[in-house]
């Protein structure tokens, strides 16, 4: 995670960042930004960018997810969910790049094979349910919407750009940015990650276990299904803001320290 | 290399190593000092620059001139560490400013003493304010903001921006875009100001708004440097240095290069048109401007005065709406047209006749604003009018379809990255003809065709983003092509581009107009229009104010001047002795014949 | 293409200190997490049209109305299938309409109309510039700001050449809406891969221009906006601080809740 402080030590980083910002805010608009549902969600292939730009501008890809995001949410109207719309993005533009280097050390992230594309696939779903979870879990902690809408349209929105539109557009761009020597690896001097290594499993494991179990937790709460017998009785009523809120909490944790490791 | 570099008023320089020769002590050194300097691209075998030596005197204007790719806005990086702290590479050599060496010195930390000015005005402006945006540089040296706020004024009123302080920078036009830029170098107050092609892609209004500002910053003793293809703009200049190749050709101020018009040529540059004129005439001085000109050629010839004030009578516009040839419809008109965006008060045009006929060159004409986009748009069906009526082949666009849209009127973008996507240039091509629906060895057909055309079938397999601005150019002109459009409309075709890439581009125009297809070119470049369209139509306010012949356009200097259309340099000149001539070619023979 | 909320204007809440602003929405955020029922909402609904009526922000209002209406309906609707409380009116599987429903639905509906408010005022009075010093100011790194106004000042440049790419492609016989959802999505990528690498052009360009320029020159840049909390400031941060104190004591005095019966 070094990377994402020191990376603000270079202007190209800092231009690649505010350039993925823009991106991401910006493609979606002129093909109208039709509400989804107004007030949750829009239908956003716009969410291909942020993965695109992980793989090639890593760090700066993840600040500039998480700075798109609020400039998408500064069109709806800030709010306190932003603090975790802004993480959220953060982690879905972080995730991608960092455990592609992990699974497929070295090789480009143009899902050319049936093998490489499952890699992909497994990485970016590692990504969505980050990002919605943390999303989720705020915006109910916060009585705003509730986990189990939210969390679940951010993973298929993510996905679905994750799965259809991102995989060309890396076709296209990556051998092109890879020529022009602006892939952060070339700019921050990053060497390949040599795979392995124990703290990297564990990192790994805890990150897709805590992130799984978060939306689980998160889903059969929020949505009466489960109740968790550890906290008072009280709490258990919808609409289940504080239970949403410490039920999830620990898987959260358990990705976050986990992410933190690899 | 070539050239005396000692001309008279630098004959010390071979005397001493220092600019006042005359003083036993060196009083200052050079304001920029290039010893052997070379600099290759990455791991590029072919040198960028190549032994580049160059001394400029503090206080001077240098002008760095040379065809894309020659190595010009490489040297001037090396200035403030661009190159090589910035671009990656080898170096070699030893740069000076103002007496220091600038080995292991940052970027940043040189912003203080030479100001840039980049060509790309977008990718320089970073603030939502214009005075935010001349403070930034200073901010970034922590001045204080009361010193901040002293310095703003007097660099916005430098390039003429006073009153602006307030303005969105992206509200503002290129020109005012560029002088921006200006003013934030200047508010740093360097020695060396250094500005990299900063009218490439401007129009002719704002490359006089740039330039009169550049004359205006000359005499404060701060040394300019400027980097251009043109030369038409730097007989301001104290010197000129020339580059080919990376190496310095040519150095000596700009009358002894327009001398040389060989040399002109061989480095790929226009020759002035006044230059052009008066070498041809056998006349060895140089004119700066037309007043010049005209005195040193009555000098050698006996011609008649101006046509009297108003000689070219300034009548209605020749109405040329409806007018078609027997039996044929036009290709495409449009009547009445009018048209107003949804956020704007007032239309964007009005009332507009229009007819454009198979085989026409047009160039479409006006101040930036004028509604020529928007006029080009509605031909080309993109914009739908709000009132008036638009005929293709005869037939209400309604009548005609879509067809408009699929091939027909092919319109060409002014950037052509805006449409280049595909990984090859072939794919690029087949990309238009396959949305038509056209079968593979269709499409493979006239991917064949039109690369042969735009001489592009060497690169076919090549990705189209390591092509150079004028083979995408072509490239966007091909993709367009494959439609088999019958009218090609051309948004400002050549900016950008240097001089022989230019040439090359309007030859490949009018040989497609020589093959039947109709041109409506948009430009701003008056000696395009006056070597390339055969008919002009000029927009002001969104009205049509002419439509009719080149030369009869040009003969109407009143109405230029109010359309902020400049002259090419050779016709005005021509209209000091009571005729319009289109070339510098043609007033000589005029001149020859009448004399 | 105009997508910015910011109106020109001298008046009282444009005066405001940006770290005032940002205190503003942290307090309007407090204020309406602590309360559901949609009659507590209202002074705070109050407060805004007052403010919007100084700052001479209602035709932003007025120009994202449908975006109020669809956020309050929205809102309601889907909190009627997870808020399954009270006497039931219409009771399906999926939706269970009762009064409190009803009202709880409305009430987080409102609130999330009075956030949007909020982001309103604070967009219409407030410059990109401001909002990067008042966040500098409450100790976001300088860097960072500068990358949050860069990209909100890229937006507007890469809205544009993606509206040209569209319009370029069309004349290309290239038809966008066609297929189903997956299919129109892979129909984005001739406009996106133009404006991408539009977009990494200008990349190198920005950063040697920011360089050029002194960007990391050295020391905690100054800047032209940040100045000292006036006393209309202050006043302002103690209204606000009382507004947030008042909302929690609605909720401790029980009159924020929904009660099911």
């Amino acid at each position: 995670m070094k990377e994402l402080g020191s990376m603000w030590q270079d202007s190209r980083m800092v231009v690649l960042c505010a350039i993925s910002a823009a991106l991401y805010a910006a493609v979606l608009v002129p093909f109208k930004v039709v509400p989804f549902i107004p007030g949750i969600t829009e239908l956003r292939p716009a969410n291909a960018i942020p993965v695109v730009c992980s793989f090639l501008f890593g760090p700066a890809a993840a600040w500039g997810a998480a700075i798109g995001n609020l400039i998408g949410d500064f069109f709806g109207g800030v709010g306190p969910g932003d603090i975790f719309g802004f993480a959220g993005n953060l982690v879905y533009g972080y995730v991608p790049y960092k455990l592609w280097e992990i699974v497929a050390s070295g090789r480009p992230p143009l899902p050319r094979s049936a093998a490489d594309f499952l890699r992909y696939a497994l990485v970016c779903l590692a990504a969505s349910l980050l990002c919605a979870d943390l999303i989720g879990w705020g915006d109910n902690m916060l009585a705003l919407r509730p986990f189990g809408v939210l969390g679940n349209i951010i993973v298929v929105n993510n996905m679905l750009a994750a799965l259809v539109l991102s995989p060309l557009l890396l076709l296209a761009v990556y051998p092109r940015v890879e020529r022009g020597r602006l892939l952060y690896r070339d700019i921050l001097g990053v060497a390949q990650r040599r795979p392995g290594g124990l703290m990297q499993a564990v990192g790994v494991v805890l990150l897709l276990c805590g992130e799984l179990g978060a939306w689980l937790v998160g889903n059969l709460v929020s949505t009466g299904r489960l109740n968790l017998g550890l906290l008072p009785a009280s709490l258990m009523r919808p609409p289940y803001d504080a239970a949403v809120a410490l039920g999830v909490a620990p898987f959260l944790l358990a990705a976050v320290g986990g992410l933190a490791l690899l | 290399m070539e050239g005396d570099r000692r001309t008279p008023s630098r004959q010390a320089q071979g005397l001493s190593d220092c600019p006042a020769a005359s003083a036993n002590a060196c009083p200052a050194p050079w304001a920029v000092e290039l010893r052997r300097v070379s600099f290759a691209y990455g791991a590029s075998a072919e040198p960028a620059l190549c032994e580049v030596t160059l001394k400029i005197e503090p206080g001077t204007m240098l002008g760095v001139v040379g065809a894309s790719g020659a190595g010009k806005s490489t040297l001037v990086k090396t200035l403030n560490r661009l190159v090589p702290a910035f671009e990656a590479g080898r170096f070699e050599g030893e740069v000076r400013v103002g007496g220091r060496r600038l080995d292991g010195l940052r970027v940043c930390e040189l912003a203080r003493e030479v100001g840039m000015v980049f060509q790309d005005f977008e990718a320089q402006l970073f603030s939502t304010n214009v005075a935010h945006e001349v403070a930034f540089a200073l901010e970034q040296f922590a001045l204080a903001r009361q010193e901040i706020a002293r310095r703003i004024g007097p660099a916005l009123s430098a390039v003429g921006l006073a009153g602006f302080e307030r303005r969105d920078p992206t509200t503002l036009s290129g020109g005012e875009k560029q002088r921006l830029a200006i003013a934030c170098a200047l508010a740093t107050e360097p020695a060396v100001l250094v500005l990299d092609e900063p009218t490439t892609d401007l129009d002719p209004q704002g490359r006089a708004e740039v330039f009169a500002a550049v004359r205006r910053l000359r005499g404060a003793g701060r040394t300019l440097i400027i980097v251009e293809h043109d030369l038409e703009e730097l007989a301001v200049c104290d010197r000129l240095a020339l580059l080919k190749e990376g190496r310095l050709t040519f150095e000596a101020p700009p009358a002894e290069l327009f001398a040389r018009p060989e040399l002109v040529a061989r480095c790929g540059l226009r020759l002035p048109d006044l230059a052009a004129v008066l070498k041809q005439l056998g006349i060895e001085e140089i004119a700066r401007d037309v007043d010049e000109a005209e005195a040193l050629v009555r000098g050698r010839y006996t011609l008649p005065g101006p046509a009297p004030a108003g000689g070219s009578p300034e009548g209605p516009a020749p109405g040329r709406a409806g007018q078609t040839k027997i039996g044929r419809p036009p290709l495409v008109e449009v009547r009445q047209l009018g048209l107003a965006y949804p956020a704007s008060a007032s239309e964007a045009l009005s009332a507009v006749d229009l007819a454009v006929e198979a085989g026409e060159f047009v160039a479409l004409v006006g101040k930036n604003g004028s509604g020529k986009s928007t006029l080009a748009k509605v031909l080309a069906g993109l914009l739908e009018p709000s009132r008036g009526r638009l005929l293709v082949d005869g037939k209400e666009r309604s009548a005609a379809g879509r067809s408009h849209l699929k091939g027909d009127i092919g319109y060409v973008f002014q950037n052509p990255d805006h449409q280049i996507f595909a990984a090859s240039v072939e794919e690029e091509i087949r990309f238009g003809p396959r949305n038509l629906g056209l079968s593979h060895r269709q499409t493979a057909e006239r991917a064949d065709q039109v690369l042969a055309a735009v001489g592009l079938d060497a690169v076919r397999q090549r990705d189209p983003f390591l092509l150079s601005k004028g083979e995408r150019q072509r490239l966007a002109v091909a993709a367009v092509l494959a439609l088999r459009p019958r009218l090609l409309i051309l948004d400002e075709p050549t900016t950008g581009l240097d001089y022989r890439e230019q040439r090359r581009m309007m030859a490949l125009v009018a040989e497609l107009n020589r093959q039947g297809i109709a041109i409506v070119m948009i430009t701003h470049t008056p000696w395009l229009v006056a070597d390339y369209a055969r008919r002009v139509v000029l927009l002001d306010n969104g009205r049509k104010r002419f439509d009719g012949p080149v030369r009869e356009f040009l003969g109407r200097p009143q109405m230029l001047a109010e359309s902020a259309f400049g002259l090419p340099a050779a016709t005005a000149l021509s209209q000091r002795f009571g005729t319009t001539a289109l070339s510098a070619g043609e007033l000589v023979c005029w001149i020859r014949k009448h004399s | 293409m105009p997508i910015y909320l910011y109106i020109e204007g001298e008046s009282w809440l444009h005066r405001l200190h940006p770290v005032v602003k940002v205190w503003a929405l942290f307090a309007a955020f407090w204020s309406v997490y602590w309360v559901d029922q949609p009659l507590a909402l209202v002074p705070l609904g109050l407060l805004m049209t007052v403010a919007a009526q100084a700052g001479g922000a209602w035709a932003n209002f007025y120009r994202l109305r449908y975006l109020f209406a669809g956020v309050v309906f929205f809102t309601a609707l889907s909190w009627m299938v997870f808020y399954r409380q009270g006497t039931p009116l219409i009771d399906t599987p999926l939706v269970r309409v009762s009064r409190a429903s009803l009202l709880f639905g409305f009430g987080r509906g409102l609130k999330l109309a009075e956030l949007l408010g909020t982001s309103v005022l604070f967009l219409s009075s407030t410059k990109i510039e401001e909002f990067g010093a008042g966040l500098t100011r409450l100790g976001v790194p300088y860097r960072v700001g500068f990358a949050i106004t860069l990209a909100f000042r890229l937006v507007p440049l890469f809205i544009d050449s993606a509206l040209t790419v569209v319009q370029a492609q069309r004349l290309r016989g290239y038809e966008f809406r066609r297929g189903g959802p997956l299919a129109r999505m892979r129909r984005y990528v001739p406009v996106v891969v133009p404006v991408f690498m539009e977009a990494l052009r200008k990349a190198n360009a920005m950063a040697m221009a920011l360089e050029a320029r002194g960007f990391g020159a050295g020391g905690r840049p100054t800047s032209l906006i940040d100045r000292e909390l006036r006393r209309s400031d202050r006043m302002a941060v103690a209204l606000l601080g009382g507004l947030a104190v008042a909302y929690f004591l609605i909720y401790y005095a029980g009159y924020g809740a929904i009660r099911p019966d």
